[in-house]
């Protein structure tokens, strides 16, 4: 690379003699005498400048693109560029033009260790995600991901294939954008980012699974105005969640009263519709303060009343320097739940009325070499899947859950930009046999 | 970082100009050059190329030296050279940020400005707070996001890698004036 582009005059010539000496006629090489063959080269090269000179000519005709680094407006007041033997063309320093497709990926494969029960050690090819970005022209995309969980999906496997996202993205003004199709929601800090490299700890933090799902997507159109003032602004109707699909047998309820009824698009009941906004302020470098609202029917004329789903939460990030501090809060409610939950008495997950979360979280990139960083991070989180019920009667109403907290410390290892070593100990609570330590590897491009 | 499905066809117009066609221009690089020197009467292109030494002496400074050559406008009143501009394409995430720094002879950063961004996320790279804390920087700062550059909060790879570009650019134009291919 140096060699050939670092000068004109000698790499040239060097590059000449080599092919002379290896291609062209040894018996010419053995007779000609020093000053020829120095002539000859000179002779070469000026031939060899006229002949990029002219490709370079008629790939200026072919592509025939506007260029943008190049003076054409203002072309008069620019004199052109001194002549020199080291401009064999007009091609600016920048790269090439961008391509029409890319490909990306992230993944996480990641080891539990419970402290208390080393017999429930696990390692897990936690996702495997492809995707890519097409653009169709100028203003049209369409952004995919397709997910692969825990390594193997079959009827005997604990694994799931997903498709994450899949939309198609127009930009309608410098400002705004649309986008049609399934997209990640716009709530809280983790569901738009998910990426391994993107959040600190070997696993997602409690309070963005349990309570904001993730990763979580909804079919519909989402409108994304990028305003000069610092704000984001994104608004949309989208599917939302199936009440009926409630399972009051299971515990999955009370792990994540959400991520039990969500529909990620899978012949989703669609009769009644979500409506989302987000709202995000960057206009300090280093801080984000923002917040989102999700909020719809959830029972589609199927149920013996209809049941509102509304998740709203705050959060704020703020780096300053080597810091990245962040805190979040949410809250969940779902309305009509007496009604709801009367025929699922008896059953020991029945729909709760609210339920919340939060967590501080501080991580500091205290080592830096190269590519390679160190980032310890603290979280305390608290959350609560089942914050209240609503009133069945005396001895039959749940109990309200207590709410579980968690401390969370460890770091990531950053290898190089795209690629994270974690580790962490989790300390619970309330359910202290969680308690664990946590491995992980993580890429994302 | 990324693979390039259509690279032949990106390299087809490699002899092309950065493109203007993606998604939301902002500026052209005459306006930028004219918005960052208003007191320019005119701008003059240069053109050159580092050497085998030079691309050792950003090596050892850990800048990534991308290409040996380079072009900039250089921004003049009369015979007087009030600094140069210098217009730069770096990866996103997914796509290409077109950019351009001013440089005062004193080799410091006296501007920059965004010429087209792309993607979905990010577009906070283009508010002037963001911008502003360039200014004054030398090559002897250190130009990393995380250092003296703060972060934008879900658009780390846009910020780290226009940085990135900047101090590459600080760098080469710094190198290119002490070996006398550029006015000072």
């Amino acid at each position: 690379m140096n060699a050939r582009h670092s000068t004109l005059a000698h790499p040239t010539r060097l590059a000449l003699a080599a092919a002379l000496a290896l291609g062209s006629s040894t018996a010419f090489a053995q007779s000609a005498t020093e000053a020829e063959l120095a002539r000859r080269l000179d002779q070469l090269a000026a031939e060899l400048a006229a002949v990029k000179a002219q490709l370079a000519v008629l790939q200026q005709q072919r592509n025939n693109a506007p260029p943008a680094a190049v003076p054409a407006p203002a072309a008069a007041a620019i004199a052109p560029a001194p002549a020199s033997a080291s401009a064999p063309t007009a091609a600016p320093a920048p790269e090439a033009v961008p391509p029409a497709t890319v490909l990306s990926s992230y993944g996480e494969i990641n080891y539990n260790h419970p402290t208390g029960s080393a017999k429930d050690s696990q390692a897990d090819m936690r996702r495997f995600v492809l995707g890519f970005q097409h653009r169709f022209d100028a203003k049209t995309k369409v952004v995919t991901e397709l997910e692969v969980e825990h390594g193997v999906a079959s009827a005997d496997d604990p694994g799931e294939v997903e498709v994450e996202q899949a939309y198609i993205e127009r930009q309608l003004t410098p400002a705004w954008a649309v986008r049609g199709g399934l997209f990640l929601i716009p709530l809280g800090l983790l569901n738009e980012y998910h990426e391994p490299t993107s959040f600190y700890g070997v696993e997602r933090n409690f309070v963005e699974t349990a309570i904001i799902p993730s990763t979580w997507r909804e079919g519909g159109v989402q409108f994304v105005g990028n305003l000069d003032n610092g704000l984001t602004l994104q608004a949309g109707l989208s599917t939302g969640f199936d009440l009926t699909k409630w399972d009051a047998a299971s515990t999955e309820g009370s792990e994540s009263p959400l991520g039990s009824i969500h529909q990620e698009l899978a012949l989703a009941k669609a009769r009644d519709l979500a409506v989302f906004g987000a709202l995000n302020w960057r206009g300090i470098p280093g801080l984000q303060l923002g917040g989102g609202l999700f909020t719809g029917n959830a029972t589609h004329g199927q149920a013996v009343t209809t049941g509102r789903v509304t998740l709203w939460d705050l959060h704020a990030r703020w780096t300053p320097g080597r810091w990245d501090l962040a805190a979040l809060y949410t809250r969940g409610t779902i309305s009509n739940t007496a009604a709801l939950n009367t025929p699922l008495v008896g059953n020991p997950t029945l729909i709760p009325k609210s339920f919340d979360g939060a967590y501080v979280q501080a991580a500091y990139k205290l080592w830096t070499y190269e590519d390679y960083a160190l980032s310890p991070f603290l979280r305390w989180e608290q959350f609560n899947t089942a914050k209240s019920f609503a009133d069945l009667g005396p001895g039959i109403t749940p109990a309200a859950a207590r709410s579980e907290r968690v401390v969370t410390l460890g770091a990531n290892f950053q290898v190089t930009q795209g690629v994270v070593i974690k580790g962490d100990v989790q300390r619970f609570r309330e359910n202290k046999d969680a308690n664990r330590v946590n491995l992980g590897l993580g890429w994302s491009f | 970082m990324r693979l390039a499905v259509l690279a032949p066809a990106a390299l087809a117009a490699l002899a092309a100009a950065p493109s203007s066609v993606f998604a939301v221009d902002y500026l052209s690089a005459d306006q930028a050059a004219a918005l960052m020197f208003p007191d320019a009467d005119r701008f003059e292109l240069r053109e050159w190329n580092l050497d085998a030494s030079q691309m050792q002496a950003l090596q050892s400074q850990g800048v990534r030296a991308r290409s040996a050559h380079w072009t900039a406008r250089a921004a003049l009143r009369g015979t007087n050279v009030l600094g140069v501009v210098v217009v730069d394409e770096v990866i996103g995430k997914f796509e290409l940020i077109t950019y351009a720094v001013g440089i005062t002879n004193d080799g410091a950063v006296k501007q920059i400005e965004v010429l087209a961004y792309r993607e979905s996320h990010g577009h906070e790279i283009r508010l002037p707070a963001w911008r502003r804390q360039f200014v004054g920087k030398t090559a002897a700062a250190p130009l990393r996001v995380g250092e003296d550059i703060a972060n934008i909060s879900g658009a780390t790879l846009s910020c780290s890698h226009v940085t990135e570009g900047v101090r590459r650019i600080v760098a080469v134009v710094d190198l290119a004036r002490k070996a006398g291919a550029l006015p000072s």
